[in-house]
């Protein structure tokens, strides 16, 4: 019952979309090379599902966003629990972190080329660049809202060094705003796939749309979009279930 | 099986004081140099006007404020830094949202060093001294406050400390959950003969726990009365001896109140 509740909404927005999307087609007259019909995207999605085409897309696609995040995650988590806890800290690496946030991943592009070549680590590398920043701000969000009482309680509960206290007190504390982070971060590092793979890539969602747009085949485009904005909400609700096991309900 | 043979401490104050640095950059003095000393097993009540330094004085009791004047003794020994050996319980109750209820209770054992089975155990028994025991496996938000706070007192006597303080405890709670956990922790005190510092502003529940009720003065805070409560427990609100108290302690309070409203309207309240 409650997955039906979860996914009609979706459902009925896809039908609303494709409704549209049809409609457009019939009423501009469109030229197929410019916008397909729905049934030619459903069709060319059918023909790269059977082929099993499309999962070596996905797989790639995915297995990038996947290794960035976690290296993001192994870098932002250690640096944001810093500069929450230590205030000197944060005064010299936030005008650092503050400078390169506004540069978008896309802008890193000729410097991962230039540094990593056209090999993976250039993709994970941009795609890194977009998921480091949510984690970053969450992490140091999640440890400078740690109620102060907690603190004192730990520490009267024997959590006499700052190690300790860490540990048991302020990760488990700041671990709701930080999984938010983990979970924006995956989102904008899914979206960021698309910049990662014009960096002469030859698998994946992103190859796929771009490979699309230069062979002129828009109905490669729309499934790839397609394919990107339905894992992006499957992989977010996957984040929703953990981040609501990890709520205490305060 | 309860945690080691009970113990508690003696507390020495001497020449404590504190001056804070208010936001305008003026030095504010918090306490006037106090001296004071507690016996092991006392239970002594602090009442006093708001801003009086109550709250100070238990915090440097805990470790988590430096005096900046004159020193504060446990045992013998000045107070460096927070202690499991100096136990709090919160006006806000502090449990660990993340953990349930009996891992809470055992969170101090665990950091002694005890094993799981017999801190369990213990956290166990200390719960179902204050009627928690269906609730070991519930979190913390799913507990009313009355509950919420015998699990914090639960926390604090499980891992037998030699003294308690604690910070106007029942001050969020409704009136008949507040003398139903009077009673509890009255019942405790007398088993485990903890010395405890009891922060409240009222001064029913001074004189109706407390051996002693020390009364502080308005800002900067010094004790100005200290009055010793011989009723025998339980103590009765409506008897002539317990209204007596009572009407000794306001008198007092009444005269400082007015001076702490005086402060306030001269803008020197910063608490």
């Amino acid at each position: 019952m409650t997955l039906i509740r979860l996914v009609l909404p979706y459902l009925y927005a896809a039908v609303a979309i494709v409704a549209v999307w049809q409609a457009t087609v019939t009423l501009t007259n469109a030229h197929v090379a410019i916008l397909p019909p729905p049934a030619l995207a459903a069709q060319t999605f059918i023909e790269l599902v059977s082929t099993g085409e499309l999962f070596v897309h996905i797989r790639a696609s995915l297995s990038r966003v996947i290794a960035a995040w976690g290296l993001s995650a192994l870098v932002a988590v250690p640096l944001g629990l810093a500069m929450g806890r230590w205030r000197r800290f944060e005064n010299i690496v936030d005008p650092v972190v503050e400078l390169f946030r506004p540069i978008s991943p896309l802008a890193w592009i000729p410097l991962a080329i230039l540094w990593f070549g056209i090999s993976e680590a250039g993709k994970i590398f941009i795609i890194f660049v977009a998921t480091f920043f949510p984690i970053l701000l969450n992490t140091v969000s999640g440890v400078k809202g740690v109620d102060k009482v907690l603190i004192r309680a730990g520490q009267v509960l024997g959590c006499e060094d700052e190690w300790s206290l860490f540990r048991k007190v302020i990760l488990p504390a700041a671990m709701p705003t930080i999984i938010v982070g983990f979970r924006i971060a995956f989102g904008t590092g899914w979206a960021a796939i698309i910049a990662a793979e014009l960096v002469a890539a030859q698998s994946g969602l992103g190859y796929l749309i771009a490979d699309g747009m230069e062979i002129l085949r828009s109905d490669l485009v729309m499934v790839g979009m397609v394919v990107i904005g339905v894992l992006g909400v499957l992989i977010d609700s996957v984040f929703r279930v953990i981040s609501k096991h990890h709520d205490w309900g305060t | 099986m309860m945690a080691q043979a009970p113990q508690s401490k003696e507390i020495s104050i001497r020449q404590l004081a504190m001056t804070f640095e208010s936001a305008e950059g003026e030095s504010v003095e918090a306490l006037h140099p106090i001296d004071l000393e507690i016996a092991a097993g006392e239970f002594v009540a602090l009442v006093g006007p708001s801003g009086c330094g109550k709250s100070t004085i238990l915090n440097i009791l805990a470790g988590f404020l430096k005096p900046t004047g004159g020193q504060a003794l446990v045992g013998g020994e000045p107070i460096k830094k927070p202690s499991i050996d100096r136990g709090v319980v919160f006006q806000d109750y502090a449990l660990f949202p993340w953990l349930n209820i009996i891992d809470n209770v055992s969170f101090g054992l665990e950091r002694m060093g005890v094993g799981k089975k017999e801190r369990n155990e213990i956290a166990a028994e200390y719960l179902a001294t204050v009627g928690l025991q269906e609730f070991e496996r519930k979190k913390p938000s799913e507990l009313s406050g009355g509950m919420k706070q015998r699990a914090a007192i639960a926390r604090v006597f499980a891992t037998d400390p030699s003294i308690i303080l604690m910070d106007e405890p029942f001050g969020a709670l409704d009136a008949l959950t507040r003398r139903f956990l009077q009673h509890q922790l009255l019942e405790i005190w007398q088993k485990h003969k903890k010395t405890i510092i009891f922060v409240t502003h009222s001064v029913q529940e001074a004189v109706y726990l407390a051996d002693r009720v020390l009364v502080m003065t308005a800002r900067p805070g010094r004790i100005k009365m200290d009055n010793r409560i011989e009723l025998p427990y339980p103590r009765e609100f409506t008897t002539k001896g317990f209204r007596d108290h009572e009407k000794l302690i306001y008198d007092v309070l009444d005269e400082e109140l007015a001076k702490s409203f005086d402060l306030e309207s001269k803008g020197r309240f910063g608490d």
